[in-house]
């Protein structure tokens, strides 16, 4: 796959040496060229660009016109929906990642600015917290398709409704489904006859308005 | 491409020198084009959501589907209206897609 990343900071650079591990083609775009310099030589093998990525021209130049994924992973918001318009509108990239920074910008994070998936650092991280202190809550971890789906995630208290129960019985609303339940450090692929337990973690995607009944019927 | 090209030339003219415009059926994906056709179907997608206007637009060889986002309506693009569209397309399900495409009423 081919990977245009706007942003070389830490998050960026991660990126980068994560895709490149796993043999995929990667750029990197920044500004600062002291940030190319500093790193260049610890980064062999990706392609660095020094501009701006808001700039057409600059995205032009990177490859984006067949780029299978852009990255736009600044510390600014502004420029992480510029760059996924950009790419998204004038280079019809697949799929666009950006990164929220501020989690009051969230809500731009869409189709509509040209983002396919947004990843908010805080909120995934208030999930997290939320998930290690929680049993028995439900805990959303990412949004999907400009937040028609989600991931959300329960761990099931002792007196849960769904404990004992086969998934197929247990009246999931259509609009929702279990997608892994995780035990004891193992992960179960869940089945129509997959009975869960007490502090089983379970992973449910959910679209629509389903969550509430979701909720209902793993929590109580 | 949409920004590119209207900022290298303007407003585009169906038969100006800023390139010839293609079949509907023999354009590609991740190239920009300039494709002719009549809006055949339109619609205002999602009612939740963010809003987005989607018209799909046909020749003889096929159909397109222009896709504007943040808006339900765009004056004067009606079913039957002929359009010059350009932009670059990305490949969705058999069908090519344009995100917010320069367009031009034609009479």
């Amino acid at each position: 796959m081919k990977v245009v990343i706007a942003g070389a900071g830490s998050v960026g650079r991660y990126m980068a040496m994560q895709l490149l591990a796993a043999h995929h083609e990667v750029t990197i775009i920044d500004q600062a060229s002291a940030v190319a310099t500093r790193h260049r030589d610890q980064m062999e093998g990706i392609t660095w660009h020094i501009g701006d990525a808001c700039e057409l021209d600059t995205l032009a130049a990177t490859g984006c016109a067949d780029a299978d994924v852009v990255a736009a992973v600044t510390g600014d918001d502004e420029d992480n929906l510029v760059v996924s318009l950009l790419a998204k509108q004038e280079f019809a990239v697949p799929r666009v990642v950006a990164r929220v920074n501020n989690p009051d910008n969230e809500w731009m994070f869409n189709e509509m600015w040209g983002v396919d998936l947004s990843v908010s650092t805080p909120h995934l991280l208030t999930a997290l917290v939320e998930e290690a202190v929680s049993v028995g809550s439900f805990v959303r971890l990412l949004s999907l398709e400009g937040g028609r789906a989600r991931l959300a995630e329960v761990t099931l208290a002792a007196g849960s409704p769904a404990i004992g129960i086969e998934l197929a019985a247990l009246g999931m609303p259509r609009e929702s489904t279990v997608v892994a339940v995780l035990r004891d450090g193992h992960v179960v692929v869940p089945r129509g006859d997959t009975v869960l337990r007490d502090l089983d973690e379970v992973l449910v995607l959910v679209t629509g308005d389903s969550d509430d009944d979701v909720r209902r019927l793993l929590v109580g | 491409m949409g920004l590119l090209r209207r900022r290298a030339v303007g407003r585009p003219e169906p038969d100006d020198s800023c390139g010839p415009t293609v079949a509907i059926g023999a354009a590609e994906a991740r190239m920009p084009v300039r494709v002719v056709g009549q809006v055949s179907r339109m619609r205002a997608r999602p009612t939740t959501g963010v809003p987005a206007l989607a018209v799909t637009i046909s020749d003889d060889t096929g159909s397109i589907v222009a896709v504007w986002t943040g808006r339900r309506e765009i004056g004067g693009v009606t079913l039957g209206r002929r359009l010059l569209i350009e932009g670059v397309a990305l490949r969705r399900a058999g069908h090519l897609e344009f995100t917010n495409p320069a367009y031009t009423l034609l009479p």
